[in-house]
């Protein structure tokens, strides 16, 4: 029986290797394997210790990587779709619009006016009560 | 009628290096980054998971500030000594989160330790505060 330090080793491993690799193909055999347990055992450890499924981790972390992307210039949904692994535009839009609410393409749009209008008019994001302390 | 905390501000030594630390090893996310025209920098960063919280990361030191000589001294010395507590990360594991950021070089005060209200190890980032970071109890 492995030592809880070596388990805790092993699982934060296969979370690692799903952080570096959201845009392979991962199923749940093949980030078991980097932990060194067979899948049903890696999927209990993981739910326990993370709260989430394997599944449902690699899924809101390829959204959280989208949301990062999609604030960047310069790159099409279609791109973002399949930097962050998912396989369909149609199940990345779903998934991305009940996570967070909008749709990938408003998501960009709100972004990009965000980042336009703080850079024009800064002083519309910072606080009266900060721009008042720093003598802005 | 007040509903939640939508700003707040956390002192440190080094906007960069706080920036390097909370979004590149922790994973917090970049809200607003400017930069004025007298140099001061408004950067905000949230949490993974609130993003509605404003992190304002500000340099006390700032020449435009209007604390007095004495406030900003009393400011450079509680970072100087690391003396300020800024608050508790929530982690849903800490031992496992200690033994990824440790392999990502985080330091820490303390490591998880048992406590009464959860898990808990201590986390310094050479900006001027610390982090409890903490895994509850569940009821």
């Amino acid at each position: 029986m492995p030592n809880p330090a070596d388990i805790y080793e092993r699982i934060v491993n296969a979370k690692v290797y799903i952080d570096k690799n959201l845009d392979e193909a991962l199923d749940l055999g093949c980030i078991a394997r980097q932990a060194n347990f067979s899948p049903y055992h890696f999927h209990r450890l993981f739910t326990n210790i993370y709260h989430k499924t394997p599944h449902q981790y690699l899924t809101y972390k390829r959204l959280q990587k989208a949301k990062e992307l999609l604030e960047k210039e310069g790159i099409s949904i279609t791109e973002v779709c399949n930097t962050v692994g998912f396989e369909s535009l149609g199940s990345f839009s779903t998934l991305f619009k009940k996570d967070s609410g909008d749709a990938p393409l408003y998501y960009r749009n709100i972004a990009y006016l965000k980042k336009k209008l703080a850079k024009e008019q800064p002083k519309r994001f910072i606080p009266h009560c900060f721009v008042e302390t720093y003598n802005l | 009628m007040i509903t939640k905390l939508s700003h707040t501000s956390l002192f440190v030594t080094d906007q960069q290096k706080a920036y390097e630390f909370y979004v590149n090893t922790i994973g917090f996310k970049v809200n607003t980054d400017v930069t004025m025209e007298n140099g001061f920098r408004w950067l905000t960063l949230t949490p993974p998971d609130q993003p509605d919280l404003e992190i304002a990361i500000l340099a006390p030191l700032h020449g435009g500030m209007h604390y007095t000589e004495e406030v900003t001294n009393a400011f450079k010395t509680l970072l100087e000594n690391n003396a300020l507590g800024a608050g508790v990360l929530y982690t849903p594991n800490c031992h496992a989160t200690y033994e990824e950021l440790k392999a990502k070089g985080v330091q820490f005060k303390s490591a998880p330790k048992e406590q009464f209200y959860g898990i808990e190890a201590i986390i310094t980032y050479g900006c001027g505060n610390w982090f409890s970071m903490t895994e509850p109890k569940t009821m």
